[in-house]
């Protein structure tokens, strides 16, 4: 009876009915739920208030927020930074991997094992690295003669975002590598030959060949990063918490604290609207910049 | 030494210390494991430990609810699995097979709807799913996760599709074979190893997943390990050895089921990721 219908010409069609259905289901309506949800109260600890319409008042609150405006701040310190050691430690291990040397295999799995670690695991490892007693990092910098006297970095306003970033970039640079590893493979081995006969060392082949050729990788990559960092604030809720004093707090960790601890849905609700569209605006300028949609 | 010798040398050496960094936290959170506390809380740093010990482990499964949060972290990841695989294999072989009107434009759906920040789905799905009633339960955790792995489940399939050959499959058509004859008999075993490897993403994915199940579960039923590890390190002050222990159990199938199909899996991630 099936076999009939996929001889029809609305087959593909119903392929696609089930995944539509559910992505309407748990995307489509939550998300305009939960934008329409930013113009009213909702506060789970509050139900005197009700759910009425309050219109852009948590729009208003949020220009007028320092810790909105901090977190901005802070948002963007964390990806800038994140995304900047991402790239260069990723490129660096796939250009190490591309070149197939014996054993390329078994550094491969080492090299992109942390990327499919658990962000909770991931960051009591470091937090237990970095313990401001226990810490082995402690120890073998204090050994190395680098700092007298054992730090505790994710307590000290002034070394949590580093630490923090330094945590991220690890779990997450085999992300860039996986990609760009993909996109070298595609590189015919030709232009580097031609390359050599005209004299070109390996550094202007990675400037002239290389780059150019995987620029449109780089760019989906940085894309995909960039949500992605934007959007998970796992790693910082399990290493900081936002602290110490808001330090690294970011966008999405206020949203979700918002809503999970202040259990104000109306205002999360609205500052997580307000990430999206940032999210979108950069995407659009990034897209046009490099101008991945010309090739 | 001949340049490229020296070429050679040179990434080995970027290869072993970045494989270095890569394993040694791990290496180091599974020897805390397996120190004695006292061994751990220490005036002077022990690295190689003279004794080990396996209590750790043996107190965190017999004394704390960790083998329920893995159970539910078990049947979470299996539904979401099961689910994505049921209506995404479905989904990503007429996006490879077929031309038809509005795919474009639902497949650039897909891509966009990958980029929808996780708070902005969690908190209207946290009232959603207290409506209908699936708040707290495995069941409504696992749909909550198609809202992001689905759309990563079909575009990871769609480029195994594309890179299965056509040709079985249109010999099967003039044989009398129907579409869905095609599509079962030929394509799913030729796709056989792209279908492993994009479960076994998903599934890791899921196994992994802290924030929302963090938001989504409130008791012991329905929680899953990263909350319940999360919860005990806040709540007991949970011994480093504890905790150590806790992360090896829990990334012990994670790196078993990325050893055994890395390449496969990787790239489909680069094929799902770059052709979007």
């Amino acid at each position: 009876m099936i076999g009939e219908l996929s001889e029809t010409r609305y087959w593909m069609y119903l392929l696609l009915l089930p995944s539509l259905l559910l992505i309407t289901a748990v995307v489509l309506y939550p998300t305009i739920y939960g934008i329409q949800m930013s113009f009213r109260e909702m506060r789970l600890n509050r139900p005197d208030l009700g759910t009425g319409f309050v219109g852009l008042k948590h729009y208003q609150r949020m220009l007028n927020d320092p810790i909105f405006w901090l977190s901005l701040r802070n948002t963007a310190v964390w990806v800038t930074f994140a995304i900047i050691l991402e790239f260069l430690i990723g490129l660096i291990a796939a250009l190490a991997l591309h070149r197939n040397l014996p054993g390329s295999r078994i550094f491969a799995v080492m090299i992109l094992l942390p990327f499919f670690l658990p962000n909770v695991v991931a960051g009591h490892m470091w937090s237990l690295m970095l313990d401001p007693r226990l810490g082995v990092i402690n120890d073998l910098l204090l050994k190395a003669g680098l700092i007298d006297s054992y730090r505790a970095w994710f307590a000290d306003p002034a070394t949590a975002m580093a630490a923090a970033i330094l945590v991220e970039a690890w779990k997450s640079f085999p992300f860039f590598t996986l990609l760009i590893l993909a996109g070298l493979k595609g590189i015919p081995t030709d232009l580097y030959k031609a390359a050599s006969i005209d004299g070109a060392g390996p550094v202007a082949q990675l400037r002239l060949i290389t780059l150019p050729m995987i620029k449109t990788i780089i760019a989906a990559a940085v894309i995909l990063r960039v949500i992605g960092l934007v959007n998970s604030p796992d790693l910082l809720l399990v290493l900081t918490s936002g602290g110490p004093g808001r330090s690294t707090m970011v966008l999405s960790l206020f949203a979700f604290q918002t809503a999970y601890r202040d259990f104000n849905f109306g205002y999360a609700s609205a500052l997580s609207v307000v990430m999206f569209i940032l999210l979108m605006i950069f995407a659009w300028i990034y897209i046009r910049l490099s101008r991945i949609n010309q090739e | 030494m001949p340049r490229s010798r020296l070429w050679d040398l040179l990434t080995y050496a970027v290869l072993v210390i970045l494989s270095a960094v890569c394993i040694l936290p791990i290496l180091w959170t599974l020897l805390t494991s397996l120190k004695y506390e006292a061994d751990i809380v220490t005036r002077e740093m022990i690295y190689w430990p003279t004794r080990i010990t396996f209590d750790h482990y043996v107190t965190l499964w017999n004394q704390s609810n960790y083998p329920v949060l893995v159970v539910n972290s078990l049947v979470v990841t299996t539904v979401t699995v099961a689910i994505c695989l049921v209506t995404g294999t479905v989904a990503s072989y007429a996006f490879a097979r077929f031309r038809f009107p509005g795919r474009m434009p639902l497949m650039m759906g897909y891509l966009v709807v990958r980029m929808f920040p996780a708070v902005m789905m969690i908190i209207p799905l946290f009232v959603v799913m207290r409506q209908v009633g699936l708040l707290d339960s495995r069941v409504g955790l696992a749909i909550a996760y198609t809202s992001f792995l689905l759309p990563l489940f079909v575009w990871m399939m769609k480029g195994f599709f594309d890179a299965a050959p056509k040709e079985l499959e249109s010999a099967a058509r003039i044989d009398g074979s129907t579409r869905l004859g095609a599509m079962v008999r030929i394509v799913m075993p030729i796709a056989r190893n792209g279908v492993l490897a994009t479960c076994i993403f998903v599934a890791i994915a899921a196994w992994n997943e802290f924030l929302f199940a963090l938001m989504l579960t409130t008791s012991q039923g329905s929680r899953t390990w990263p909350v319940g590890l999360q919860l005990m390190v806040g709540e007991f002050q949970l011994p480093w050895g504890m905790l150590a222990a806790g992360g090896i159990i829990s990334i012990l199938p994670v790196i078993v089921l990325f050893a055994l199909i890395q390449r496969a899996m990787v790239a489909g991630i680069a094929a799902g990721a770059v052709k979007g």
